[in-house]
């Protein structure tokens, strides 16, 4: 007998303050999807689900989350993949009827998944792909290893781009930017510790605006034609201020969140999600003038997504999160709201490969046709994720981040800053 | 009659140009010079053609306006991660009956070494010549002398053509011809080190805004030569996402307090980004400054150490270690280089004759552009303008381009 009939589902409760009729699901896969998905913490909102995939039996048996599913055991007899991504694919494809069965209904879905493991690396894009196919808004939390675990590290930059071809926002936390987390003596720990608060902050940022009447409202409809199209980079933030000016203090802790300042964050967003929680104090003008500011910040254009909304626990504490995408489609008119199951499946991105030489970028060079002189330089173009050369010159403030070809040395990005790569700690 | 000729330099973030008059007597002064920032660069390598174009025709607009006169070709500084060094060798033994060393003896010795065609897709940048053996023995010059057999080598540099079209076009948009393309750390360590430093062997290491360029000499020769996609751009950036600052404010934190050596006075010591305690003006502790900076530069030392790996012998470099470039000047990458590469290292300074307002390290390369012009890299035996036919016609040669319209 499987797993889950053990615990049914509880899809017909909506109590009064919740909107009805829409549904979330939060789904961690393989280990660290399973301890980020323990670890959230926050208020329960009765239409969200939350779901364990893994392959581990055993460790899907500790977790707490509410409903289960295990996989691939034809293949893995109940372990683990042991790193091995094709294998949870492949397992995980072989079962996707019940996968499907899963996310039936379900119209916000949460990945959280971390892309150097096997289970999560593999099954995550499956996954993701399923819930566009059914229609829902996909969400990833996606932990990253370190970049010194170089083979992990790259067969998970390949997973990355797998997964940003069907989710609707990537969100990629690198463990290199973990340490750069928490206060200056904060143990390796107590940063693992605080990024999965962040996350779980981002999800219940985005399941209040969609469950929670607020101030300023917005529904899942709004939600959804803003991210609706597939997310390019993705950038995602978190402030928190407390007392007189708890509003400015935490637009000021929010632009300096580590988060935001990762050589793969986009700096600005076509698509822009803002949330900000206060106490019964939060005045409308002071509201207004920071999601200008913040609006203003990310250079964010006509998608945007404004919610407030008062939580008396609050005090005078105000937390504000922001998530934002560039968009890979730019260019094309903004599709209607459906879902965009059939243009999911797309032929562009290819994933990277490594290069073999110690000093080569890396180049795929496209076969050269002639081409008129100035268009010659786009000779180094990849094509990868990270290529957008619709992009504007505002989205190319980082000093590197404009450049298609990678700068890798022995498995290394050297534009990357050191200090990320060698595990530095920087308090500022 | 006194000739002009002209450098130079597409530099990451500024664009260089120099005239230099070379009297009678040899002599040369510098009679003109302009610098322009240069937006359409990236760690070496020209991104945007229009912006470097323009930076470099109105640097060269401008060192003409100076010098009052027109430069016909120029020499022109090539870098960049795109070039490869390699080591060719040739050899041929004495055709004469009596044993003695003929000039053709040479050139045979030089066309088999330079008989290796580059790569698909590649083009040789610059051939520097290694030490002339006579039957093993090195010889300054062996012509005249008896012996059965030379050997020479050069060290070799090939790049993308792609990326030496881009460099060349910028040039002869201008309706210049480049007379010859040369390494830009070839250049900048024939102005840093003289001939005494590269015979006891030295490394050089011109730590550029966006590539450090480094040359290894050993006996007075090239044994080595490499570019590292990596410089002060690099530092920047890093105190940019770090400090979580834009980069102009980052830039001016690197210059007006850049470390790159953990000071303990520093401790618990602010400094202001903008200054003027503005809005969004933030204090940010010195120590996060030096913290940032000091990896990226020991990581680059140690790619220089990985890099040269096996060349380095106390034996052969006697003259130790010298930094130049504008990234240079940031405190402590002596130190730094002379912990991780484990040889007395120090900032080059430059020869006595170079007017104070051009010896700046940032100058190095488009200095030595010139000294290096004007030097015989010839053959021995050879006239000098005998040796040349000007690279632009040789490259054109090697990959099929139409001359100039």
């Amino acid at each position: 007998m499987s797993q889950e009939n053990l615990f049914p589902q509880e899809t017909n409760f909506s109590p009064e303050n919740e909107l009805p009729g829409i549904r979330a699901k939060i789904i961690g896969i393989g280990g660290a999807g399973l301890s980020l998905i323990d670890g959230l913490c926050f208020d329960n909102f009765q239409s969200v689900e939350h779901l364990a995939i893994d392959v581990d039996s055993r460790a899907l048996a500790d977790s707490i989350a509410s409903e289960k599913l295990s996989f691939g055991r034809r293949h893995t007899r109940g372990m683990g993949t042991g790193g091995e991504h094709t294998l949870a694919r492949k397992a995980l494809e072989e079962e996707k009827d019940v996968i499907r069965k899963k996310l039936e209904g379900v119209d916000l879905v949460f990945l959280l998944a971390g892309l150097g493991g096997g289970t999560g690396g593999g099954a995550a894009p499956v996954i993701a792909r399923l819930a566009r196919e059914s229609g829902a808004l996909v969400f990833a939390f996606t932990p990253l290893p370190f970049s010194w675990e170089k083979s992990r590290h790259s067969m998970a930059e390949e997973c990355l781009a797998d997964l940003r071809k069907f989710a609707n926002a990537v969100i990629p936390l690198p463990n290199d930017s973990l340490l750069q987390m928490g206060g200056a003596d904060a143990t390796a720990l107590e940063c693992f510790a605080e990024a999965g608060r962040n996350v779980s902050k981002g999800i219940t940022a985005i399941c209040a605006l969609v469950f929670r009447r607020g101030m300023i409202d917005v529904d899942f409809v709004h939600l959804r034609k803003a991210f609706n199209r597939r997310a390019g980079r993705t950038l995602f933030g978190y402030g928190e201020g407390e007392g007189e000016d708890a509003i400015r203090q935490a637009v000021r802790e929010l632009l300096l969140c580590p988060m935001l300042h990762l050589p793969d964050v986009s700096k600005a967003a076509d698509a822009l999600l803002i949330l900000i929680t206060g106490g019964t104090g939060m005045s409308m003008a002071s509201l207004q003038q920071v999601s200008l500011e913040i609006r203003d910040e990310f250079k964010a254009g006509e998608h945007i997504v404004f919610g407030a909304h008062v939580d008396e626990n609050m005090g005078d504490r105000v937390q504000i999160t922001v998530l934002g995408a560039t968009d890979l489609e730019a260019g094309t008119p903004p599709a209607d709201v459906a879902p965009a199951a059939k243009g999911v499946i797309s032929a562009l991105p290819k994933s990277k490969v490594a290069h073999p030489s110690k000093l080569q970028k890396q180049n795929q060079t496209t076969p050269t046709t002639p081409t008129p002189k100035l268009s010659r330089f786009k000779k180094q173009e990849t094509i990868d994720q990270n290529t957008f050369d619709f992009m504007e010159a505002e989205n190319q403030r980082g000093i590197f981040g404009d450049l298609p070809s990678r700068n890798l040395y022995a498995g290394e990005d050297l534009d990357v800053p050191a200090y990320l790569r060698r595990g530095v700690k920087v308090s500022i | 009659m006194s000739k002009i000729i002209g450098a130079v330099e597409i530099g990451t973030s500024k664009a260089k140009a120099l005239i230099g008059e070379v009297a009678d007597n040899g002599n040369l002064n510098v009679v003109g010079m302009a610098f322009r920032p240069n937006e359409g660069m990236r760690k070496g390598e020209i991104v945007d053609f229009r912006k470097a174009a323009a930076a470099v025709h109105s640097a060269l607009e401008d060192a003409e306006k100076m010098s009052g006169t027109t430069v016909d070709e120029v020499y022109l500084a090539q870098t960049g991660a795109h070039l490869k060094g390699q080591m060719l060798l040739g050899s041929a033994s004495t055709a004469s009956s009596d044993n003695r060393v003929d000039v053709t003896d040479l050139q045979r010795a030089s066309e088999e070494a330079k008989r290796r065609s580059p790569d698909a897709g590649r083009t040789y940048v610059h051939h520097i010549r290694t030490p002339i053996l006579l039957d093993g023995r090195i010889v300054q010059d062996p012509v005249g002398m008896i012996g059965s057999k030379v050997d020479l080598g050069y060290w070799a540099i090939d790049g993308d053509d792609q990326a030496i079209k881009h460099a060349l076009h910028v040039i002869s948009n201008y309706s210049l011809d480049v007379k010859d393309l040369i390494l830009s750390s070839i250049a900048s360590s024939t102005m840093m080190a003289g001939p005494d430093f590269r015979r006891a062997g030295t490394l050089v290491i011109d730590m550029g805004a966006g590539v450090t360029d480094f040359a290894l000499y050993r006996q007075g020769f090239v044994a080595y030569t490499g570019v590292i996609p990596v410089g002060g751009d690099h530092v920047t950036g890093d105190l940019s996402m770090g400090l979580r600052i834009l980069e102009p404010y980052a830039e001016k934190l690197k210059i007006e307090h850049g470390k790159s050596i953990p000071d303990p006075m520093d401790e618990g010591e602010d400094v202001w980004i903008i200054g003027n305690k503005t809005i969004g003006d933030r204090a940010i502790p010195r120590k996060a400054i030096t913290d940032i900076i000091h990896v990226r530069i020991v990581e680059l030392f140690e790619i220089i150490s990985k890099e040269l790996e096996g060349l380095l012998e106390p034996d052969e470099l006697k003259g130790g270690i010298l930094l130049t470039g504008g990234a240079s000047l940031l405190p402590g990458v002596d130190q730094i280089a002379t912990k991780v590469l484990g040889f007395p290292t120090r900032r080059a300074s430059f020869p006595s004759g170079i007017a104070s307002e051009l010896a700046h390290p940032e100058n190095a390369t488009v200095l030595g552009l010139l000294h290096y012009g004007l030097e015989d890299h010839g053959l021995p035996g050879r006239k000098k303008e005998e040796a040349e036919t000007g690279f632009l016609g040789k490259f054109r040669k090697m990959v099929g381009l139409s001359p100039q319209h």
